[in-house]
């Protein structure tokens, strides 16, 4: 028998295997699994009925309806504004404190770390009551008192932003222990001072990791409804607390028409975001 | 060092302070109908009340939907894990773990409002499985513990799903051959040798579960109805509706503290059984298995 024809008889074997088809039936069940919802939720923004549990027929009457509900657009809106100021801020304070938990080690360092893991381990829903003592007690900029920016806002920017700043952190700090130190040294030996070598090096180096932790960030924002429906005040809802209100007092196809128009949305600026990172892949890439 | 300020600050002052009122108010009480929290006089007490048998059933209750949660997300995300990272091609495998990942870039509380349309009573599977004379009555799933425990599942099975995939794919596929090649079975070599290589994986994603799983509150309402069948929605419940914040903040520390308590265990559960799995194998593997500590 040729070397060929034996190979073929094999993969003829392993193709029958039981064992690798039980695991293809059994990952492909999974997948039909986790995308059950979200086909359902797609299928029924569809339903022209006044509930969206109760089919009602075959219409897209929901879709204008849903874009004429200005409670609903501004819960949109408000979500997209908390998300982009929370993953800022998460973004900012956490690649500074993952490159400096880098750059000194030692028992701050591992404080800091201790303090991060915390942060990762604690329930949301603790979190969440906590900010809420916590907004009441302060008031100042998280309370009606305020009237440079709406405090609304804020309060969900600080309470989206903890758990992403720990997350960014982490990151960030593995991102840099796999970095060559003697990069940065060389830029010392060349005179750079510490915020050029931080601006010029350390920063490109690590950019990746950054990009990568905001965008979590971003969708952890969105995502969030724990902390949400705890700190959020009437006039600034974002998206998931409105859906969780619905959820008490009818839900409507209404709900399922955005939620198909936001994947829409979403999977459009992630197909972007993967295009832009393949143009730009060797800017990015070129950095490891 | 100046780098490190911003975000210390942060979290003191949003993280550390707030939990440590819920600390304090734990110890006060609620003084009058309208007030919510008092805390002149200091005691233990609403941790007696929130160790009363109502409020304990309460906490068994969410234990075990989160430990058979935790253990139903092992047994469907390990074999889904092991399929992705060693039965499929480069290219195939890519699109199955884009098409794992995906839904997450869904909003968490639409996917569960869609198990609400799925399971309702009105709902086309309730349509279909009578329309297959599996049954004979609309079904009759929402607000009970099964949806809930089926909820979870499918909210946080993914966490278990990628940790795991990440330690089979860093796995060489090598060892196993060779164990192969020295005649173990094919069950022997996955249980000697791929599966102990796995461990920080499976560890991670016990962890990345059994947490959020502890404190889940939304699933639970959507799915469970308003019966308040986990701490979770006790805390909520008791800051939400009733006001009583001391009884909250006490309850919430419980629940803090029993998380911190599983985790460590489990951690130490992980280190135990990969040192012991280690001092057992023959063959020592020199590769680092960080994994975990950086997750």
């Amino acid at each position: 028998m040729s070397a060929t024809g034996a190979t073929a008889q094999l993969a003829r074997r392993r193709r029958r295997d039981p064992v690798k088809i039980g695991l293809g039936v059994g990952g492909v069940a999974v997948l039909v699994f986790l995308y059950l919802p979200i086909l359902t939720m797609i299928a029924y923004s569809f339903n022209s009925g006044r509930v969206l549990v109760v089919w009602g027929g075959l219409g897209t009457r929901s879709y204008p309806q849903a874009l004429a509900n200005p409670a609903l657009i501004q819960s949109v809106t408000t979500s997209l504004q908390a998300a982009a100021g929370s993953s800022i801020l998460a973004t900012i304070v956490g690649t500074l404190l993952g490159i400096g938990m880098a750059q000194r080690r030692g028992l701050g360092s591992r404080v800091i770390l201790g303090l991060l893991l915390l942060v990762l381990v604690t329930p949301e829903i603790v979190d969440a009551v906590a900010l809420l003592i916590w907004y009441v007690q302060v008031n100042g900029p998280f309370g009606p008192a305020n009237h440079v920016v709406n405090y609304g806002l804020v309060r969900l920017w600080f309470g989206h932003g903890i758990y992403s700043t720990a997350v960014v952190a982490l990151i960030v700090r593995a991102r840099m222990a796999s970095l060559d130190p003697a990069l940065e040294e060389a830029a010392a030996d060349l005179y750079a001072p510490a915020h050029r070598r931080l601006r010029q090096v350390v920063l490109p180096l690590t950019m990746p990791a950054v990009v990568a932790g905001f965008l979590l960030s971003f969708s952890l924002s969105l995502d969030n409804t724990i902390i949400s429906s705890f700190v959020s005040v009437a006039g600034s809802t974002p998206w998931s607390v409105y859906v969780f209100g619905a959820v008490r007092n009818g839900l409507r196809p209404e709900i399922a028409a955005m939620s198909t128009m936001l994947l829409l949305l979403t999977a459009s600026s992630l197909a972007l975001v993967a295009f832009v990172l393949r143009r730009g892949g060797s800017s990015l890439s070129g950095a490891s | 060092m100046l780098l490190l300020i911003p975000g210390i600050a942060y979290l003191v002052l949003f993280f550390l302070v707030p939990v440590g009122f819920i600390a304090y108010y734990s110890l006060g009480y609620k003084p009058a109908l309208f007030g919510t929290v008092a805390t002149d006089r200091l005691s233990l007490d609403r941790y007696k009340e929130a160790l009363g048998p109502t409020f304990l059933a309460t906490f068994t209750n969410t234990l075990q939907i989160a430990v058979i949660g935790t253990l139903s997300c092992l047994v469907i995300g390990l074999p889904v894990a092991y399929w992705a990272a060693r039965h499929l091609g480069p290219r195939s495998r890519h699109v199955v773990l884009a098409l794992i990942l995906l839904p997450f870039w869904t909003n968490f509380l639409i996917r569960t409002v869609g198990w609400v349309v799925v399971l309702a009573p009105g709902g086309w599977l309730s349509h279909l499985l009578q329309a297959a004379h599996l049954t004979s009555h609309p079904l009759d799933v929402l607000d009970t513990r099964g949806a809930v425990q089926l909820g979870v599942v499918y909210n946080y099975v993914v966490y278990m799903i990628l940790p795991i995939y990440v330690a089979f794919e860093r796995t060489d596929p090598a060892l196993r051959e060779a164990a192969r090649d020295l005649g173990a079975t094919r069950w022997r070599a996955f249980r000697q040798v791929t599966l102990p290589q796995a461990a920080a994986g499976i560890a991670a994603g016990l962890i990345l579960v059994f947490i959020p799983l502890c404190g889940d509150y939304i699933t639970a309402t959507i799915l469970g109805g308003a019966k308040g069948n986990m701490v979770g929605q006790l805390v909520a419940g008791q800051f939400l509706g009733t006001q009583n914040w001391a009884l909250g903040s006490a309850v919430a520390m419980l629940l803090v503290v029993s998380v911190l308590v599983v985790t460590a265990l489990l951690a130490a559960l992980a280190y135990g059984t990969l040192a012991l799995l280690r001092r057992r194998r023959r063959v020592v593997l020199v590769t680092p298995t960080v994994a975990v500590a950086h997750a």
